[in-house]
């Protein structure tokens, strides 16, 4: 085992992680004047994340967005999130909580919350996963057969 | 948890036995690799008589990687951006294993007495100084009192 990695520097390491892009590699943090992006992407099965506010000191506030997967009822659909980290993490999980309506097993259908218990990554949280781990395994979980299909409120409301 | 390298001990030690002045740095007792540090701001600077809060932490790999270090008080400086992280060459591309803990606090408190608006790491604040630098400077002040004072 290494050094543990403080909430801070870890949080760091995922923005820094998100301001770099999937596959874009070329931007490195020496090249101090683009690395002061407030809101930053990062693309991986159609996933990103960010800051919701640039100057949170804490760290504590972030967006995510998910582009529904195709062959399922959210194809070309696009789902607001918020994630909230707080003091524990990462050895506690963020809470997750949509911003768009969607009909799915682990969302509570009153107020968009991700129920820790019905998604496996953060019932069986880990401190190696990340911000990304959870928008994936989302995406993934409403391309599953048992949840492709459900009906789906109409596009663009929210909670 | 592997035990701590000797280097980083006795970095540990000497930063306590013998404190550089307007310098501190504590590690935590549950993370020895991660310090609490605190800079007095250098005399005839904007940020004098403010005292600003800062988190290092030592990598696996240190000291063949430079330390992780950055602002956790408001600060309006052309080379530390919102979120506090700072450019420093020592701390990037220009690090060396021989440099320390101490060191690099050192470097960190002179270049609050030398701003460099050419090498910008928060654009905005590198503009205005370069363009109204007694605006700025009197900017930098106002946020020393109302963030580094209390």
């Amino acid at each position: 085992m290494g050094a543990k990695v403080p909430r801070n520097f870890r949080l760091l390491e995922e923005l820094e992680k998100g301001e770099k892009g999937l596959g874009a590699g070329e931007h490195k943090l020496s090249t101090c004047a683009t690395a002061n992006y407030l809101r930053i992407f990062f693309f991986s099965e159609a996933c990103s994340y960010g800051l919701t506010e640039g100057d949170d000191l804490l760290m504590s506030n972030w967006n995510g967005t998910i582009l529904g997967p195709p062959h399922s009822v959210h194809e070309n659909r696009i789902y607001s999130l918020t994630m909230h980290c707080g003091d524990e993490y990462p050895d506690k999980p963020p809470t997750i909580k949509f911003q768009n309506q969607i009909n799915l097993p682990c969302v509570n259908p009153k107020n968009g919350v991700v129920d820790p218990s019905k998604l496996p990554c953060l019932s069986d949280w880990k401190y190696s996963n990340t911000m990304e781990t959870i928008l994936i395994e989302l995406r993934r979980f409403m391309a599953h057969p048992n949840n492709k299909k459900l009906p789906q409120p109409a596009e663009g409301s929210t909670y | 948890m592997a035990a701590l390298p000797k280097r980083i001990i006795k970095e540990t030690e000497r930063l306590a036995r013998e404190p550089v002045p307007g310098i501190n740095a504590v590690p935590h007792e549950d993370n020895l690799r991660y310090f609490d540090v605190s800079i007095h701001g250098p005399q005839g600077s904007p940020y004098e008589g403010g005292i600003f809060k800062l988190e290092l932490f030592l990598p696996d790999d240190y000291p063949m990687t430079p330390p992780k270090i950055r602002f956790l008080t408001k600060i309006y400086y052309p080379n530390i951006d919102k979120l506090g992280r700072i450019c420093l060459d020592v701390l990037k591309s220009n690090w060396s294993p021989a440099l320390q803990i101490r060191t690099i606090l050192l470097s960190i408190q002179a270049l609050l007495g030398a701003p460099n608006p050419d090498d910008p790491l928060a654009p905005d604040v590198a503009k205005r100084w370069k363009e109204d630098q007694e605006g700025a400077i009197a900017t930098a002040k106002e946020w020393t009192r109302t963030h580094a004072m209390t």
